[in-house]
């Protein structure tokens, strides 16, 4: 990678955290993120693997341990960038009860597929004096582990996850140019992205039906 | 002047097939246009629709049917023979990046899998704690500081640029099984390796494109996104530990390694 480059993308996610993510952010010991991953991994995994109840107070019980782990807000703010600014209270409040159901229909939408899961956690590296990469692999049953890399913040005085890097992929750069994508050719239009978002919810939905 | 004019209708066709450049007025828009590095966006969405069509009739089928009729210790198997035979390719670029320790661990397996490991069939070394890792001449190019250019979708192919368009065909080129030998038998051979090696990588891809293809609300630019980050990652040498199933290293595919399990 070309050092220019490098500055590109290191300059982006800068400008995107400090202009997402609320200045409540602090400083965090590599220590504490390990442990957050692995307690929210926990839960995560009991959550994934236990088939008491029905869909619906299954999806609220992983639901609750997502809204925990993640800092759904500012994630959803740095994704959609510039767009933020431009769209009115109204659009942000929708926006943000649209991107916390996506993440959770997400999932939801895929139990079947995680039956039997398993995490272990790696190493922990400092990224920079906000966040901590904490990298974990994902054993499912007949199928190949992958790494799932987890960036860890301070945020409002507690550990939540701000990314999540799949095999080198961040969700959170990713989502952000799909987003953006959508908006660009939608005339510019954040309702544009709304609707699309409602339509993904839907479909989801009908998918976790099945 | 028949000329003349066909160049006229060629100079319009490109300049429609252009991306519209953002108001200069507003730094962010700018800013956000020259990080999807994507002027000819618009012949890049044609020739996505093109790939997309070809896959899901052809090449989408044909690596379920791979799947369904092979079991998976043999596809397993398969894998790493066609790794192992990518060996020259790898430890040239190793070399070329000046490298000399991961120059090393590509000879070492090269030479345990291939003996003990029974032709590569089976990744001794693996076993033993020294995992595969691949380079192609578009990383090497890359390390030597040359830039990616513009992004570019080739059907087929998938995503690319001409810095990673370019380096295939080095590889290609380098490939010493590419002039190795004559006649029907090292020609069927040939096509053999690489037709195993297309739905050995497309079967790889299963678990990456099926859920951008029904989950993202645009997958090119899911695509266009994923390509770039683990190119990216790849040239740095972060590539993940173990359960590198995303990449057969055959430079078909590479960098469409996401596997977006949690969005």
């Amino acid at each position: 990678m070309t050092t220019l480059r490098r500055n590109l993308v290191l300059g982006a996610a800068g400008l995107g955290l400090c202009t997402a993510i609320s200045p409540a952010q602090a400083e965090i010991d590599p220590a504490r993120a390990t442990a957050f991953i692995e307690s929210a991994g926990r839960d995560l995994v009991a959550q994934l693997n236990s088939t008491a109840g029905t869909a619906t107070q299954r999806r609220e019980r992983v639901a609750a341990v997502l809204r925990r782990a993640i800092d759904i807000e500012g994630t959803g703010r740095f994704i959609l960038g510039r767009y933020w600014r431009q769209a009115s209270e109204a659009e942000q409040r929708q926006y943000l009860q649209l991107f916390d159901e996506i993440i959770i229909r997400n999932l939801s939408a895929r139990f079947g597929e995680y039956q039997g899961v398993r995490f272990t956690v790696g190493r922990t590296q400092q990224r920079s004096e906000e966040d901590v990469l904490v990298t974990t692999q994902v054993d499912r049953p007949n199928s190949a582990s992958f790494a799932l890399d987890w960036r860890v913040a301070e945020v409002g005085g507690q550990p939540k996850v701000v990314d999540v890097i799949a095999e080198g992929t961040s969700m959170r750069l990713t989502t952000r140019s799909e987003y953006s994508s959508v908006i660009q050719r939608n005339g510019g239009q954040v309702s544009a992205l709304l609707t699309a978002m409602q339509q993904q919810i839907a479909q989801l939905a009908a998918r976790e039906g099945r | 002047m028949r000329f003349t004019h066909a160049l006229a209708v060629t100079a319009l066709l490109t300049l429609g097939a252009c991306a519209t450049r953002p108001d200069p007025s507003d730094p962010e828009a700018v800013a956000e246009y020259e990080q999807n590095n994507d002027p000819l966006e618009p012949a890049n969405r044609v020739s996505y629709a093109v790939h997309d069509a070809i896959d899901q009739a052809v090449l989408e089928p044909a690596a379920r049917g791979y799947r369904y009729v092979v079991p998976e210790p043999v596809r397993l198997s398969i894998r790493n023979v066609l790794a192992n035979l990518r060996t020259p390719v790898v430890l040239l670029n190793d070399l070329l990046q000046g490298d000399g320790e991961r120059a090393r661990i590509t000879l070492g397996r090269f030479m345990v899998n291939s003996t003990l490991g029974i032709a590569g069939i089976l990744d001794v070394s693996e076993d033993w704690g020294v995992p595969g890792h691949f380079e192609d001449f578009g990383q090497t190019l890359a390390v030597w500081g040359v830039g990616e250019g513009p992004f570019l979708f080739v059907p087929i192919l998938g995503p690319s640029n001409p810095r990673d368009l370019f380096g295939t065909a080095v590889d290609f080129a380098a490939d010493p099984l590419t002039y190795f030998g004559q006649g029907v038998v090292v020609d069927a051979l040939n096509y053999t390796r690489t037709g195993l090696t297309v739905v050995d990588v497309r079967e790889a891809l299963i678990a990456t494109v099926t859920p951008v293809r029904e989950g993202s609300m645009d997958p090119y630019a899911t695509f266009r996104s994923g390509y770039r980050q683990r190119r990216n990652a790849a040239i740095r040498n972060q590539e993940p530990q173990r359960g590198q199933g995303q990449n057969t290293g055959s430079g078909v595919g590479r960098g469409f390694g996401l596997t977006v399990p949690l969005r």
